[in-house]
């Protein structure tokens, strides 16, 4: 069992220098090298004087100088806040407001200026990794003290620092080597970007058990083509990712367990796991072991787990989200007779502090006085085994490709656009309960001439510019008057209703 | 029904509205298909037309605009 991750990370290093610990499309990093550039850095970070513990925030995409500078931040104490190099400049300066980092590590240049802070730019950062002294851990993050902040949607608007301590990614990292059956030094597919905590569940178990980082960049995923070339160059033991990608894989006749020897694992997390996606992949890998797993950012990646057997397929139609963690207990809250569902409750040693410097967030959601109960917003059952069934939410959050949305987020963005009088973002699913895209319905300012993809064009290219990508809906359609509820509001359960009407 | 009003059909359930005066806009640049979307696109296509598009052969500049589209499936029926 690990009891420090830091450690533990430079201890493969120290055993086992020229592994390689990170593979970007061939371009390979050892442990060697990931322990003497995050050292150097952490030595240059102690000399700029920081206040004790005050979070970094990394700006960057899916490179080895990323995870370079996590651990340089945590082996000189201070959290890292990773911010994915596609936000929006709003985006940035809400997050630097929120949270006031004293330094900025930019891998790629910032799309706008942050006043007041301190940055190391790419090239400043290369000069660092090259002088290489070693480092002593001496006050590296430990216990509660923040080891990442990852900020997730808010309903105004404004995002959400989640905190995440050592002692939460401990809790999380033990469970994943320990009972999941992982190989050894295991090759691990690193998909999704590092602003999303399902990257965490690659990342820190990678790096402990020393095995291989596989990159798989936005870019790469994005394009089929170059997908499916890049797939079987990475000789994967183990697949995280969202059953999304899953989907987009099983297209393909050719990802079958003949063509992929080695791999032997998939975990799944980020959103629901539905039973026609597993039944393929079953059949493709008949051998692998697939594991459906549940979890809010703010009890640190995912809590609970199960293994889809055959026999769990014959059982459920609509799968389990699994046990939870040793550790961990699961609660449910104002029980409704009928179904028996309640909202989830979590408590356990990965349940976050809070959020950052936002006490009012925090007091609405996390419960408990000598022990932190989160309350998720989760519908779930549970059975007389322990076994959880996730049943919907009790708001407008959503799930989409595993990104987290709350739609009264993306409604407060569309109702801000000059061109629209009001607009409301619906989920549409599929019959398997799975949110398959968000469409918008618009009332514009003013009776337009401007055809609607003209209009649709200019109000995505406004809205990227606002916010983040996986955030803006699809579809945009255009009426004359919206629904309102009694009190006058845009009546969301009926939009939602009328968009998944049709079939 | 044509190939290109098919075409325009199916984008038009994708993205809320008629690409009938854009058909050279690219898709993806413009934010009008994501990649999810692209994925039901895919689908549409091999089911309407009765085509085989093998996903790993699915070039996204090959695909991006609603004429080359059209030109695709017009060669692959």
């Amino acid at each position: 069992m690990t009891m420090d991750i830091i450690k533990a990370i430079d201890e493969i290093a120290q055993k086992t220098p020229t592994a390689i610990a990170y593979d970007y499309l061939g371009k390979t990093n050892t442990y060697r090298e990931l322990k003497n550039y995050s050292d150097a850095l952490a030595g240059y970070i102690d000399g700029l004087n920081l206040t004790s513990g005050s979070p970094i925030m990394v700006y960057g995409d899916q490179t080895f100088s990323m995870i370079v500078a996590f651990l340089g931040c945590v082996k000189s104490g201070h959290a890292y806040i990773p911010v994915d190099q596609h936000s929006p400049k709003d985006r940035l300066t809400m997050i630097q407001n929120i949270a006031q980092p004293e330094l900025v590590i930019a891998i790629q240049p910032l799309p706008v200026k942050l006043q007041a802070v301190k940055t190391i730019e790419i090239a400043k950062l290369e000069a660092i990794f090259r002088q290489s002294n070693q480092y002593p851990l001496t006050h590296s993050v430990k216990n509660n003290e923040n080891f990442y902040i990852i900020f997730t949607s808010g309903t105004t608007g404004k995002p959400k620092g989640v905190q995440i301590s050592h002692r939460n990614l401990l809790s999380f990292v033990n469970w994943l080597v320990s009972d999941f059956n992982v190989p050894e030094r295991p090759v691990i597919l690193s998909q999704a970007p590092y602003s999303f905590d399902l990257s965490v569940m690659d990342l820190y178990p990678t790096l402990v058990m020393g095995g291989t980082l596989q990159v798989l960049p936005k870019e790469v995923t994005d394009n089929f083509k170059s997908l499916f070339e890049t797939l079987p160059k990475l000789a994967l033991n183990v697949w995280v990712s969202t059953p999304s990608l899953i989907d987009i894989c099983l297209l393909e006749p050719s990802f079958k367990q003949s063509k992929y020897p080695e791999l032997s694992h998939f975990l799944f997390c980020g959103e629901e796991l539905t039973h026609q996606t597993a039944v393929r992949l079953k059949q493709r890998f008949p051998d692998a072991l697939i594991f459906n797993t549940y979890g809010p950012t703010e009890t640190t990646v995912a809590v609970t787990a199960i293994e889809i057997t055959n026999a769990i397929l014959d059982k459920y139609q609509r799968l389990p989200i699994g046990y939870a963690k040793q550790d961990t207990t699961i609660k449910l809250d104002n029980l409704n007779a009928q179904n028996q569902a309640g909202e989830i409750i979590i408590s356990g040693p990965s349940v976050s502090k809070g959020y950052l410097n936002s006490p009012q967030k925090t007091k609405q959601v996390f419960l408990g006085e000598s022990q932190q109960f989160y309350h998720t917003g989760d519908l779930g059952t549970v059975d007389a085994t322990g076994l959880v069934f996730y049943k919907g939410r009790i708001d407008f959050q959503i799930k989409l490709n595993g990104y987290r949305i709350e739609l009264e987020e993306v409604n407060h963005y569309l109702n801000q656009q000059e061109l629209i009088k009001s607009a409301v973002a619906v989920p549409k699913y599929n019959r398997q309960h799975k949110v398959t895209a968000l469409n918008a319905y618009v009332v514009l300012q003013n009776n337009t001439s401007r055809p609607a993809f003209e209009v649709t064009k200019a109000l995505k290219q406004q809205l990227r510019q606002e916010m983040m990508a996986y955030m803006i809906p699809q579809r945009f359609e255009y009426r004359s008057s919206l629904p309102l509820t009694i009190n006058g509001k845009v009546d969301i359960k009926a939009m939602i209703k009328e968009a998944n009407s049709n079939d | 029904m044509g190939t290109k009003q098919t075409v325009v059909d199916i984008l038009k359930d994708l993205t809320g509205s008629d690409v009938s005066g854009n058909l050279d806009e690219n898709l993806f640049d413009s934010g009008m298909i994501d990649s999810m979307a692209t994925v039901e696109l895919l689908l549409e296509l091999q089911e309407r037309f009765g085509i085989d598009v093998p996903v790993s052969e699915f070039d996204r500049s090959e695909w991006d605009t609603p004429n080359k589209i059209i030109a695709k499936v017009e060669s692959m029926k």
